[in-house]
């Protein structure tokens, strides 16, 4: 198998300019196609910016907007992961990340978890979506697409992989916060995503490809450090934190299987018995069915008893 | 407790990464530290300044402006901020005003001259006293204010006087065409040691979220004056002021203290058994919630169906608001 060119769009969208961002992106896909690149992965939101708030509205698109078909139609031979703010029919604004191929719009992921906690305020803005899937492509192996925050919930990785994946693709806009000298690489933010990102990779036995947005909204300034990890958890590239910049990195596919067989984690993976195990812990948190394991006085859900 | 000690600048246990805070301990010439940094609260000064790079450029180009202007008092925390601002556009964007009142310290205007001497920024010296003294009254004279403002307490005439600068910088801001650079620190915002619309007013502010101890060691990382890193805070708002007297408490101290409770949420028993003294918590805890008003832009009565604020949320800029054609 040739190795797959993964091109890194580590770019600064410009907040609420959907006209600049467009164009934007149709400069770095001609440019990574002369690259060679396969894959091009935008960040989160890289076609609107990130803190929208009540802009989310006036920049959403229905997804026969024809600024989409327009861009879609520049990734023949290739593939591209773009994400803005899509509008549904029956106008609900979500965060999706979409599988752009050969022209067409080939998966959308409306992102599953919205932060709505401390610095974030997604939830006010935003409906999440409902579905996590893999997508077949013609990368010839299925590709499963995430938005920044579905990283931080050990189902979504496990979800897309079960399903098929075996390029896991996140795209981000992490705000960068933690300047701590304690920290690994001088930023907690990024810290504590790269831990995360080889325990997927290396539990997924997958590769991991992340993109994070650099550049400035209001207070928050984003770090980049995009990353593709191997299906061993090793690093395979990371992109300098803060810069923009369109960063290639080869990827040998072949890799995922040589780890699925010497590791067969995925194998091995005990769906049936996660799912009774849900079933169970639903109804015990919904209170309609008796916790055996609870401490006597214990609250439907949690199993220690709430204190009087 | 392990985290509860306080380490000498710059000789943290976990190590440096690297960008020289100087002789590695920040010892000065006269062999004492040039500064004392807890141990907590090292920042990586690197990344804080590639940080701070990103963020002062993208504030410009969001706000659609290429020209930075601050008010260089001689203290550290402008100081700081101007070789940030010069670190990421360049001196030539860059305008320092010195804004001196007539019994200001001469000390302070000879280091805000050597910090722009270092840099090659521009520079203008716009005196405050005329405006001041013209409210305030001088030499038993009653100004614009009337005969009893002559007897206005130093607090008052200090607030006039930040205010007086921010209304020079915010009239550079048009004739420079730059955005005006906060140079307030996240401890003085914090217990609310500023001036409401006076010091704390500005475009945006790189610094706001260090405590004094990581402003100081950022300073040292990044060449400030080791004179300016090394002499005492002052607001200088008369002579002999110095923040650390009048707080009645230490910046270390004080930076670990809101720390803890403000950034890593301690309780106030959680304070004492880190060594505490509950004296100070409570009288800390008091003016971080005494100062909360400082820090929110101030509410309007919600009457329409959208309110600024409230339920009008819209980023400051976004196409079509560039403040240039």
């Amino acid at each position: 198998m040739q190795p797959l060119r993964i091109a890194l769009a580590q770019t600064a969208p410009r907040l609420g300019d959907l006209e600049v961002n467009f164009a934007r992106h149709h400069e770095l896909l001609a440019e990574a196609r002369d690259a060679g690149a396969g894959l091009v992965v935008f960040p989160e939101l890289g076609l609107t910016g990130y803190l929208l708030q009540d802009l989310a509205a006036e920049v959403a698109l229905r997804l026969d907007d024809p600024r989409l078909a327009e861009l879609a139609a520049a990734t023949a031979g290739l593939s591209a992961v773009v994400s803005f703010v899509e509008e549904s029919a029956d106008h609900r604004l979500f965060i999706v990340a979409a599988l752009l191929e050969d022209g067409a719009i080939q998966h959308v992921h409306r992102k599953i978890h919205l932060p709505t906690y401390g610095m974030f305020d997604e939830r006010r803005f935003f409906a999440p979506g409902d579905v996590i899937r893999a997508v077949p492509s013609r990368l010839g192996v299925g590709i499963g697409l995430a938005v920044c925050e579905d990283f931080w919930h050990l189902s979504t990785p496990q979800l897309l992989a079960l399903d098929g994946a075996q390029i896991l693709v996140n795209v981000s806009s992490s705000p960068g916060r933690d300047l701590a000298m304690s920290n690994e690489v001088g930023l907690g933010t990024a810290t504590s995503w790269r831990t995360l990102m080889r325990a997927y990779a290396q539990l997924t036995t997958s590769f991991v490809v992340f993109c994070n947005r650099v550049g400035v909204d209001e207070s928050l300034s984003f770090w980049g450090g995009s990353e593709v990890i191997g299906p061993t958890g090793a690093t395979v590239f990371e992109a300098p934190m803060f810069d923009e910049g369109l960063f290639m990195v080869d990827a040998d596919l072949a890799d995922v299987r040589r780890e699925r067989i010497a590791l067969p984690l995925l194998r091995d993976e005990r769906p049936e018995l996660v799912v009774r195990e849900w079933r169970r812990l639903i109804a015990e948190r919904a209170g309609l069915a008796a916790d055996g394991t609870a401490e006597t006085g214990a609250a439907a859900g949690p199993d220690v008893a709430v204190e009087p | 407790m392990s985290d509860d000690r306080t380490a000498a600048a710059g000789a943290p246990a976990t190590g440096t990464q690297g960008d020289g805070v100087p002789a590695a301990g920040g010892a000065g010439a006269a062999g004492e530290p040039l500064f004392v940094l807890p141990e907590e609260l090292a920042i990586d000064t690197d990344v804080a300044r590639k940080a701070i790079a990103a963020f002062v450029r993208g504030q410009l180009k969001q706000a659609g402006f290429e020209r930075a202007v601050l008010g260089l008092s001689g203290g550290i925390d402008s100081a700081l901020v101007a070789y940030l601002v010069t670190e990421a556009i360049g001196a030539e964007r860059l305008l320092c005003v010195m804004m001196p009142y007539s019994a200001s310290s001469p000390a302070s205007r000879g280091d805000a001259e050597a910090v722009v001497s270092d840099l090659g920024c521009a520079v203008e010296l716009v005196g405050i006293s005329a405006m001041v003294d013209g409210y305030f009254g001088h030499d038993g004279v009653p100004g614009e204010g009337g005969p009893s403002a002559l007897e206005a307490a130093p607090l008052r005439r200090g607030n006039f006087m930040a205010r007086m600068r921010m209304a020079v910088l915010y009239d550079r801001s048009v004739s420079w065409r730059g955005l005006v650079v906060g140079t307030g620190n996240k401890t003085e915002s914090l217990i609310g040691y500023t001036t409401l619309f006076g010091d704390s007013a500005c475009a945006f502010n790189p610094v706001g979220d260090l405590y004094k101890s990581q402003v100081r060691q950022l300073s040292a990382a990044i060449g400030v004056p080791e004179a300016i890193i090394r002499k005492a805070p002052s607001a200088d708002l008369w002579p002999g002021q110095t923040d650390e007297t009048e707080a009645g408490f230490s910046y270390p101290e004080l930076d670990r203290l809101l720390f803890w409770r403000v950034d890593k949420r301690r309780s106030t028993e959680e304070l004492v058994a880190k060594g505490f003294d509950p004296a100070m918590i409570e009288r800390v805890d008091r003016m971080v919630a005494g100062a909360e008003f400082k820090r929110q832009v101030p509410p309007i009565a919600k009457l329409g169906p959208r309110t600024a604020g409230v339920d009008y949320l819209y980023p400051r800029r976004r196409p079509g608001s560039s403040a240039r054609p």
